[in-house]
């Protein structure tokens, strides 16, 4: 579902974020990237969605050589992809449900089947009575919650999100990974970029581990 | 943990969604992008409505950059008119001397008509003429109290068709004529009218189009700080996956209305100017006993300049979107 081959990525600076990187995700399946800050956590999953091209080495997502995408191609492929920021994106002129909505706008669904599929999804992150508000109004949890329901909103078959539970107390964390383990179970592949080791280590999936722009460890639970 | 977000609690995974191997990619839609056209056309006029002093500002702008063509426009037109009413001057007219007598009138348009540059020649007897200068100069009170007739008879010789020659030599013979007592030859004041309104079109044009352009860069810039003001919003919209023309849109609109209204704006200008000059050229027309007549702007020429306007701000906005939104993705 998601392959890197030999991935390297160069910043214009010269700085080397990413190096000869290879690994793959399955359909399906749950794997976190790890390391400390600044490991290239981050890049690797800009180079998923394409907000950068890798300087060097191959990458395919859904079965797509990202290669082959040209700038026109890249919403699509997006369209494909649900996104989790650490800083939610949110954006704060508009209501929950409008926010959750946003990527079946963009998608090009028709109204009534929009605000039906916005409010399943709000209800499955537990938010559907605060629909209306507006999102400076909720906890930072419950913020990334209507986060996590805009990613899923259109059924993507792939879920990345970069520090999800950056700013959140262990407890809200757990919560939100918990998410996430529940929508790998029904088949989505999901990655996530995280330095919260206690928390990696009780979900009991799969972690990448960089260092320094290398990847240093590939670690699979005995159970999995 | 606080109790708003217990009651938040997530449900239980037995509500989870279908799984996402049968995900299916919405294809195009003829209604969901009729509804998003409307709302993207709805709310780009409540965001120039939330900024009223700005959007005024803006839009006086450019509706004064569209008025003042359009007042050249209307002067011109009218004085189009005016000329076009003149009758046509390839024309000379010969006064022959009061003594000559019927006869030696007629000789004298029989010696006119056999020339070969001599199209026709018609006779207008000192009768005729007074009957004319009574219906047309309103001076007919005047003339009742004239007990003879001062005007002599008149042969309009009408002029073959040759080269733009600035006096045919027809002219010059007429005037050395011993039985004509005056030539009148008005092609060439003619021909300086037709010169000044042609010059006085052509830069009215000029200036039409540099007030466009102006229009065009006004229309732009505003919508290149309306991008800058929501960047963060352009690049969420980006991120999941809005193509160019999506976040294009709202932008698009935002431009279509500043010209639609700027032309509404430019309209109610005219309305206001034709309305102060009225009364002053009804009394000059009056004045000229009607014979010409001032016409303001027709509702033809209203949908025109409507049109034109909503085009222009279309593409300014098109224009200031293409180059500031393209940025921000990598190739």
């Amino acid at each position: 579902m998601i392959r890197f081959e030999l991935v390297s990525k160069r910043y214009p600076s010269g700085h080397e974020a990413l190096s000869e990187i290879t690994f793959e995700v399955g359909d399906g399946e749950m794997a976190f990237v790890t390391g400390h800050s600044g490991a290239g956590k981050s890049t690797l999953l800009k180079l998923i969605a394409l907000l950068e091209r890798p300087s060097r080495g191959q990458i395919s997502v859904n079965g797509r050589s990202l290669q082959q995408v040209n700038r026109r191609g890249i919403p699509a492929l997006r369209r494909g992809i649900g996104m989790v920021f650490q800083d939610h994106r949110l954006l704060l002129d508009r209501s929950v449900i409008d926010n959750v909505a946003l990527p079946l706008v963009i998608a090009g669904a028709p109204r009534d089947e929009t605000a039906k599929r916005a409010r399943a999804a709000l209800d499955k992150v537990g938010l559907l009575a605060r629909e209306n508000a507006l999102p400076l109004s909720l906890s930072a949890g419950e913020q990334q919650r209507v986060g996590i329901a805009r990613a899923l909103v259109s059924k993507p078959p792939v879920l990345i999100a970069d520090e999800p539970t950056g700013n959140l107390d262990p407890q809200l964390s757990a919560e939100i990974m918990g998410l996430f383990d529940q929508f790998q179970q029904v088949g989505t592949t999901v990655l996530v970029a995280s330095h919260d080791l206690p928390l990696i280590k009780r979900m009991g999936k799969r972690v990448l581990v960089l260092d320094h722009g290398r990847l240093i460890d590939d670690f699979r639970p005995a159970a999995a | 943990m606080n109790r708003r977000i217990e009651k938040n609690r997530l449900k239980p995974p037995a509500t989870v969604p279908a799984p996402a191997a049968v995900v299916k990619r919405p294809r195009w839609n003829a209604r969901a992008w009729r509804e998003q056209h409307a709302s993207s056309c709805r709310e780009s006029l409540g965001r120039l409505a939330a900024r009223p002093a700005a959007s005024a500002l803006t839009l006086t702008v450019l509706s004064l950059a569209l008025t003042l063509p359009l007042l050249f426009w209307l002067l011109l037109d009218n004085v189009r008119a005016l000329s076009g009413s003149v009758d046509d001057a390839r024309a000379v007219s010969a006064f022959l001397k009061p003594d000559l007598d019927a006869t030696a009138i007629e000789a004298e348009a029989r010696r006119l008509r056999e020339r070969p540059d001599v199209a026709g020649v018609e006779v207008k007897t000192p009768e005729q003429g007074l009957d004319e200068f009574r219906s047309r100069s309103g001076f007919a009170d005047a003339l009742a109290v004239l007990h003879y007739n001062p005007l002599p008879a008149v042969l309009v010789v009408a002029l073959r068709a040759s080269a733009g020659e600035a006096a045919p030599a027809l002219v010059e013979e007429l005037r050395r004529d011993p039985a004509v007592d005056l030539v009148q030859y008005d092609a060439q004041w003619r021909q300086r009218l037709n010169a000044i309104v042609a010059t006085v079109a052509r830069g009215a044009a000029v200036v039409a189009a540099l007030l466009a352009l102006a229009a065009l860069l006004v229309i732009g810039n505003t919508v290149r700080l309306d991008i800058q003001g929501r960047r963060d919003e352009i690049g969420v919209m980006q991120l999941l996956g809005a193509s160019d023309g999506f976040v294009r849109r709202p932008f698009l609109y935002t431009g279509f209305w500043y010209g639609v209204l700027a032309g509404v704006m430019a309209l109610i200008l005219i309305g206001l100017v034709e309305w102060a000059l009225s009364a002053p050229l009804a009394r000059l027309v009056a004045s000229y006993d009607r014979q010409f007549d001032v016409h303001g702007v027709s509702s033809a020429v209203m949908l025109a300049v409507l049109a034109a306007s909503a085009a222009l701000g279309w593409l300014g906005a098109w224009l200031a979107a293409s180059r500031h939104i393209a940025s921000g993705q990598p190739q």
